[in-house]
């Protein structure tokens, strides 16, 4: 019989729940890859993956390194070019998009740029790619990542990519036209933003799981949901699917024990 | 036009972009004669081409770059080069993905700038690298419905280095799978160089003109080089070499081993023929993609 799902399977099931079917996701690479996948093949078959790389709908056998990959491309919809890709959030097309973040605040505010300093900087990071126009312009944003103080900051050391940036009305003021963050799933909690002061909260906790070891890895203060929910247990078919056929060698979904 | 000539062509100082996207479509035999020939401060304005940007900064040729990420996909952090944005010899203007193309086709557009929603609120526009704000970015209430929005400015590279698929004698360009935005960087630069795996008749281009990316009139040289995007990938004709990436990414932890890199592959190696040499028939062989799928099955990880 199949044991016990991992953290990362909970947070791929929880990220595959975001996507609704018949909608437009741009994904990267990684366990959002892993997520699109699930989605695609469970709760929502008709959703349109957009990457970055200009791959849109297509219907991989085996798991990509990465969105240049040619693995991904196996019977796609379309290749368009990169320009195309992102054009298509600018426009508005996109209803979700996925990132990950080397730092994260209270606003959901990102960076993926640098650590210490910039231009010239303590830790140079890739930067930001595709990032910033999915959370510029994507309607919803989900931020997955692991959840500790140092990734958890009062401050980002670089704004890379903007959650509701210094509050409520800042993303309209600035001239955003995307919705900004709606969750935010980590190896902790499940975490979303209060609609009235844009501030994280805690929305879900994970079995085992507790509010104080949130808290505890979080560099500012953080809201609490007034009604904590249990993160969603990845039903059998799930985890088949995320073992067996979209992830069968654990390129993404780390092989780990409950953690 | 050998492989060499046009390399030479390009003098130290030059600005340049380069096709490809991640382990796709990367011009790796032309920039390893850049290596070879030793041209000097250099300026990238580069989206995607991640191993172009690691290796010439590793060599000490790169002086800036404009852009938007360099991240060695499926390996990790472009080292040399993160190494060299921390102790402060290459400089960096960074964009969003859209960003930098948007200059790029501003410039191809022959516009001087182009209005844009990404990028705003954010300190890709508020801390500068290189570049005075100024000379990147205005923001202005739009003289249509009286939103903010965003203008930056056009880019127009000196060169553009292109890796594809096939190319006729006069440079017209058909290549295949995710082109990222290889049109746009024909469009913007003042010269355009095209290394192709294949050289074909005019009469095959113009059999398919629907599949021609880009056509002569916007391309100044062409060269033929056979697994000129090795150790990426040329879809339909060779998939990544994962393991040769592998040896890069594991030799790029200290100097000593990225010079003991390159002096295998590049100085040791005087021409693109004798790196061929080197790789071996066997394993080019090997990476040759299965048609159906697009890739090789059993290939992919290191």
């Amino acid at each position: 019989m199949s044991s016990a799902p991992t953290r990362d399977e909970f947070m791929t099931v929880a990220a595959s729940r975001e996507i609704h079917d018949g909608e437009v996701a741009f994904i990267g690479t990684g366990l959002p890859m892993v997520a699109g996948y699930l989605a695609k093949a469970t709760h929502a078959p008709r959703v349109n993956l957009v990457f970055e790389s200009g791959i849109i709908d297509p219907q991989p056998v085996d798991l990509a390194t990465g969105v240049g990959d040619y693995r991904l491309l196996h019977g796609a919809a379309q290749v368009a070019g990169t320009w195309y890709a992102l054009s298509l959030l600018q426009q508005g097309k996109v209803d979700i998009g996925f990132l990950g973040t080397a730092e994260i605040d209270a606003y959901g505010n990102l960076n993926s740029t640098a650590i210490g300093g910039y231009p010239k900087s303590k830790v140079r990071l890739p930067g930001s790619g595709g990032a910033n126009d999915m959370a510029s312009n994507a309607h919803r944003i989900v931020i997955i990542c692991r959840h500790d103080r140092r990734r958890f900051v009062e401050r980002l050391q670089y704004l890379t990519s903007p959650g509701f940036l210094d509050g409520p009305g800042a993303r309209k003021a600035a001239g955003l036209a995307g919705g900004g963050p709606v969750r935010v799933i980590t190896d902790r909690a499940i975490l979303g933003f209060n609609p009235t002061t844009c501030r994280m909260r805690v929305e879900a906790l994970y079995p085992g799981g507790s509010l104080e070891e949130v808290h505890a890895s979080t560099g500012f203060e953080l809201d609490v949901a007034e009604c904590i929910e249990e993160a969603p247990v990845p039903t059998a078919e799930q985890l088949h699917l995320l073992r067996h056929v979209i992830d069968p060698t654990g390129i993404y979904i780390g092989k780990q024990a409950n953690a | 036009m050998t492989l060499e000539e046009a390399v030479r062509g390009i003098p130290s100082g030059a600005s340049f972009t380069a096709g490809g996207f991640a382990i796709s479509h990367q011009p790796m035999a032309f920039t390893r004669e850049i290596i070879r020939v030793g041209q000097r401060d250099l300026t990238l304005i580069g989206m995607a081409e991640c191993w172009v940007a690691e290796w010439l900064t590793a060599v000490g040729a790169l002086k800036r770059t404009y852009l938007s990420n360099f991240m060695l996909e499926g390996f990790g952090r472009c080292r040399r080069f993160s190494e060299a944005v921390e102790s402060g010899t290459l400089e960096v203007e960074d964009h969003s993905h859209f960003g930098i193309t948007a200059r790029l086709v501003a410039g191809g557009l022959g516009l001087p700038f182009m209005p844009i929603r990404s990028m705003v609120g954010t300190d890709i526009l508020n801390k500068s690298g290189f570049e005075p704000p100024g000379d990147k970015f205005h923001t202005m209430v739009s003289p249509f419905g009286g939103e903010p929005i965003t203008l930056i400015s056009a880019l127009r590279p000196d060169f553009a280095i292109l890796h594809v698929a096939k190319s006729d004698e006069l440079g017209n360009v058909q290549t295949f799978g995710s082109a990222a935005i290889v049109a746009e960087q024909a469009r913007a630069a003042k010269f355009v160089i095209v290394t192709a795996e294949e050289i074909v008749s005019t009469d095959e281009i113009r059999r398919r003109p629907e599949s021609t990316m880009i056509p002569a009139l916007m391309v100044h040289q062409v060269v033929h080089v056979p697994f000129g995007a090795h150790p990426t990938g040329v879809y339909g004709y060779y998939d990544h070499d994962a393991p040769h990436l592998a040896e890069y990414y594991e030799a790029s932890r200290t100097a000593e081993g990225v010079r003991a890199y390159f002096r295998k592959y590049v100085d040791e190696a005087p021409d693109h023929a004798t790196y061929l040499d080197r790789i071996g028939v066997s394993r080019l062989m090997q990476l040759r993609v299965d048609p159906a799928l697009g890739y090789v099955r059993s290939g992919g990880r290191p």
